[in-house]
């Protein structure tokens, strides 16, 4: 009798309209929905690690690369190779570990040595010219969706420690005066670079991102027709220069109008120290980008893949 | 026969690959490229890429693909072979294979933040399917060598008949049931397995079927006697086909083995070949002359016991792709009939999805996206989108989401709209980009260390009539012009009165307007009736004796339906060369579009087509500037530059992020 009582007085009390009920009933109500937003997201994993970008125009090893770092933490792979590889069109992401200091070689278990590991993510986007708006979005901070599948989501990317832009040095040898694969590399490079300049300039307001460091991996230096590095360099940088010329002669985008065109300084739109002559690696710095060259090759013998290893390493 | 098959995922990682004659990479790439990336081949709008027996093959120089994908996992699948060769059979591997390597390691191809997949097993599903399908189809050649050449082949296992094999089969699936359970199971944790007990290579064990085949079927008789009638059938369950290619191939590498003992490792390469030419049997007398000595005989018998296991092993695996196969086969159709579920369940499963429309994390079905795609089909069709380019992009976007899931607090509509807008990307960025200043200072200055002669960049511009080519024309010409080229307009519109002096008038306010910028520009114009594409070569020519940097030409409008118009265009590019041809189209032309765009591309004669297009009168059509998308999606060709305005400063570089805005917004 008195289960009964109480119930009926509970129930009674919980449709009055007393401000406790209200309150409470509010408060479920706006909770609930948060509570599960919670529930939701934290069930994607891995958005918290920090991250290392592979850019670059398709086939210069990419995906290659990545593979060599991932089967090179394998235990027990002797001499790591990196995997087959063909034109990549999801972007691909691989955990990867080096220890505090940062020393550790790609090669090392760091498991077994017993060191702590700083855990990372090295992502690598597809190069296919229609395919790049996963990596450039990624440097502009805005958040994208990956298709399906295995790739998790792009966050709002604050933990983007560093950009590894890989090169085909054997490619830009074979390319004479208009040559194709220097004019396609050194255009994707400009789009980056550009990326972070704005990246860096757009919030001054509020809190800086954190400055995003670029290595041009001059890859394929073990085959003999590659040019070496500091030729790399000096090529992309001329060739930087040349379209940083022509875009600022060129037409305007569509959608951009007169009003916009008031509110953007030219200076906005021009990589590099503004009105310089010659474009050069060294004045991205003035935005907080620093840039490194450094020749490699992921197959065959030649240098090896560990100077890009140790560069990304000392960054995370 | 097969040069190589691979499976990869589109992230570019080939997980697996099996290689018989070594094939330039670049072949799969252009194919990805082109048929997944770029979708040239936009003839069969219906096909989705799920099974090889319905995707168009794919040629590249001498190779012709087989190909598959498996979407929700992301893998691809591709055998390459000589286009020469006719093997009809191929498709079948490939959908097998596809099934196969789907159910044995699908779980791990949900890993996240991997590209490493343990699969060295599946080398054995592979032989084993090649075997059947191959053997299978060459059968008929096969029986009559077999019966002329081998007698213990015909000793062995009857007749070149196939057996009557659903009873068989039946009989098999339930005895050694158990054992393909246990492989199955060792088979997704990669460490350890059954099979790591015997020579792990192909061309042992089947080495092995061939020589241990009597004995095995003697104990299992023995066994099975009840059965008797089934017997027969069941020794011979892999098809009489596959024992002959096995049978043959056996001789001479039994030779081979012993030759050299250690290293029969290194001949396992050298066998697998041998069994996917079965052609090339008759070379065997010599090998085998010296393989049947009694040595031989002696060491056979010895290592008859491991022999008669791999036998087994073999066997099993037979079964277990068949079951594979099966249940592979069956959930086709049962995915579909799924839906049916009790009342209470779909009643409470609908509560559950109308909840999680809201919250998102809602694994989108076919039937939810219906709606949401009719209405994104609807909104692009507002857009003076036409309507087969609005269906290709909305079936895309519809199998690219079955099966995905939506993010917290994304709603259906959402998700198809982010979907769309990167279909929409894809579809519209050019695979190269155009800087046209430089492409032009690569070919009027090459640099001194160039081998190429500087020479005049030349430019023509068709379209049909009245959609603004010469307006457009000197809008390139002012833009050129602000630059400091020298640039020569020629006049090749020779038809319609009025057209040059028109250019005439353009080339004079040109000049005024230009004078203190210091670029140069000239008028070469021949009147009317001469033949277009004449007076195009001759003003080329000029332009080249004169100095001139650029070479802008006029054509005459024509309608795309005007046979003899149209075809006088093959000739025009032919005499005068363009470096660039581009098409001038309106952002107001409705469901025309489409075939505007596609008969001008195919105009121009093999190996030459558009290079662009210009999309006059943006101005004038708000947000309704699906007119681009049509034509892109007709023609795979991008559109370069916009009109936006009556003034020659009113031409805009085309941007991507521009368009798909716009098409997207709703209003
Ligand atoms: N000789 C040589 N070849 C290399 C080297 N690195 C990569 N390759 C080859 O270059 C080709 C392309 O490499 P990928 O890694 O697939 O290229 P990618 O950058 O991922 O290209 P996309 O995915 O199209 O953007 C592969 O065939 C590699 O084997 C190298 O250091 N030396
Ligand atoms: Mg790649």
């Amino acid at each position: 009798m008195t289960a009964m009582d109480t119930l009926k007085n509970a129930l009674e009390a919980s449709l009055k309209p007393t401000p406790t009920v209200m309150l409470v009933g509010l408060a479920v109500v706006l909770l609930f929905p948060v509570l599960l937003h919670f529930i939701l997201s934290a069930s994607t994993p891995y958005n918290t690690l920090p991250s290392v970008l592979l850019v670059g125009p398709s086939g210069a090893g990419k995906t290659a690369l990545l593979t060599l770092y991932e089967r090179g933490l394998l235990p027990k792979t002797e001499k790591p190779a990196p995997a087959q590889t063909h034109t990549s069109q999801t972007p691909a992401s691989v955990e990867l570990a080096v220890n505090e200091d940062g020393t550790s070689s790609f090669r090392d278990d760091l498991d077994a040595s017993g060191s702590t590991a700083k855990k990372f993510l090295l992502v690598d986007t597809p190069g296919h010219a229609k395919l790049r708006r996963f990596a450039l979005s990624r440097l502009r901070n805005i958040p994208t969706t990956t298709s399906t599948g295995k790739t998790s989501k792009a966050k709002k990317d604050s933990k983007l420690k560093a950009v590894v832009f890989v090169v085909d040095a054997a490619a830009l040898a074979d390319s004479d005066g208009r040559g194709d694969s220097l004019a396609a590399t050194a255009e994707y490079l400009y789009e980056v670079l550009l990326a972070l300049q704005k990246r860096m300039g757009s919030s001054q307001t509020s809190r800086m991102p954190s400055s995003v460091p670029v290595l041009v991996a001059a890859n394929k230096l073990d085959l003999f027709s590659a040019l070496p590095a500091a030729l790399v360099k000096s090529q992309l940088e001329t060739e930087i220069g040349r379209i940083r010329k022509t875009r600022s002669r060129g037409l305007l985008d569509s959608g951009v109008g007169a009003d916009d065109l008031a509110a953007t300084e030219e200076s906005d739109n021009w990589l590099g120290e503004y009105g310089s002559e010659k474009f050069t690696f060294a004045q991205m710095l003035e935005f907080y980008t620093e840039v490194d060259v450094i020749g490699g090759n992921v197959a065959g013998d030649g240098p090896g893949a560990d100077k890009w290893w140790k560069w990304i390493a000392e960054r995370i | 026969m097969l040069d190589t098959f691979e499976i990869l995922t589109t992230s570019g990682v080939v997980l697996w690959s099996r290689t018989y004659a070594s094939v330039n990479p670049s072949v799969i790439n252009h194919f990805i490229a082109d048929v997944l990336i770029e979708e040239k081949s936009t003839a069969a709008g219906a096909n989705d890429g799920n099974s090889a027996a319905t995707n168009p093959p794919y040629k590249h120089e001498q190779h012709t693909l087989r190909w598959a994908l498996v979407k929700e996992l992301n893998i691809i699948f591709v055998a390459v072979y000589r286009s020469l060769l006719h093997l009809s059979w191929i498709d079948k591997l490939v959908d097998n294979i596809k099934a196969l390597f789907v159910s044995l390691y699908g779980d791990q191809l949900k890993k996240p933040n991997t590209t490493i997949v343990e699969c060295v097993q599946f080398d054995e599903y592979f032989d084993q399917q090649l075997h059947e399908l191959e053997g299978a189809r060459s059968k008929a050649d096969d029986a009559t060598d077999e019966a002329l050449e081998s007698r213990d082949d015909t000793a062995l296992g009857g007749v070149g008949e196939e057996p009557p094999l659903p009873p068989s089969l039946a009989f098999r699936g339930r005895a050694q049931n158990d054992a393909a359970k246990e492989e199955q199971s060792a088979d997704s944790t990669p460490i350890m397995t059954p099979n790591n007990s015997r020579p792990n290579t192909p061309g042992g064990s089947h080495l092995v079927v061939a020589k241990a085949g009597p004995v095995a079927k003697m104990s299992r008789r023995a066994k099975k006697a009840q059965n008797a009638h089934l017997a027969p059938a069941s020794s011979g369950d892999e098809a009489p086909a596959r024992r002959s290619n096995t049978a043959k191939a056996t001789k001479p590498k039994r030779g081979r083995k012993w030759d050299a003992d250690g290293l029969a490792d290194v001949d396992d390469g050298d066998v697998q070949l041998d069994y996917s030419a079965p052609n090339a049997v008759a070379s065997d007398s010599d090998a085998s002359a010296a393989g049947r000595s009694t040595a031989v005989e002696e060491v056979d018998a010895s290592t008859w016991g491991s022999k008669t296991k791999g036998k087994f092993v073999l066997k099993d695996l037979g079964d277990e792709v068949q079951s594979i196969l099966a249940s592979a086969e069956a959930k086709n159709p049962a995915t579909k009939t799924d839906a049916s579920a009790g009342l209470v369940g779909s009643g409470l499963s609908t509560i559950g999805g109308l909840f999680r429309n809201f919250v998102g994390g809602k694994v989108l079905t076919k039937e939810d996206l219906d709606k949401a795609m009719k209405g994104m089909e609807e909104h692009l069709l507002k857009k003076n989108v036409a309507r087969e380019a609005a269906v290709r992009l909305c079936e895309g976007v519809q199998k690219e989401l079955v099966g995905v899931k939506t993010g917290s607090f994304e709603s259906i509509n959402a998700r198809v709209e982010k979907a769309m807008e990167a279909s929409l990307t894809k579809m519209l960025t050019p695979t190269s980009s155009l800087d046209l200043l430089r492409e032009i200072d690569s070919i009027a200055a090459p640099p001194v260390t160039s081998p190429n002669k500087a020479r005049p960049y030349v430019m023509s511009i068709v379209g049909v009539n009245g959609v603004g080519k010469s307006t457009n024309l000197s809008k390139i010409c002012f833009f050129l012009l602000q630059n400091k080229y020298k640039v020569l307009i020629a006049a090749g519109d020779t038809f319609r009165s009025g057209a040059v002096e028109q250019l005439a008038v353009h080339v004079r306010n040109l000049k005024e307007l230009t004078v203190r910028e210091g670029g140069q520009v000239e008028l070469y114009q021949k009147g009317y009736g001469k033949d277009a594409a004449t007076v195009a070569k001759d003003a080329v020519a000029f332009a080249a004796q004169e100095g001139f940097d650029v070479v802008l030409i006029d054509t005459a409008g024509r309608r795309h339906n005007d046979q003899r118009l149209m075809s006088s265009l093959e000739k025009f590019a032919k005499l005068a060369r363009p470096d660039k041809i581009l098409m001038v189209g309106e952002a107001l032309v409705g469901t025309d579009s489409v075939a505007q765009a596609r008969n001008f591309n195919a105009s121009f004669g093999p190996g030459r087509s558009l290079d662009g297009f210009i999309i006059s009168k943006c101005d004038t059509v708000g947000d309704m500037v699906g007119a681009l998308v049509s034509i892109v999606h007709a023609t795979n060709v991008p559109v370069l530059f916009v009109g936006v305005g009556q003034h020659y400063s009113d031409l805009r570089n085309f941007s991507v992020r521009w368009a798909v805005e716009k098409l997207l917004s709703s209003s």
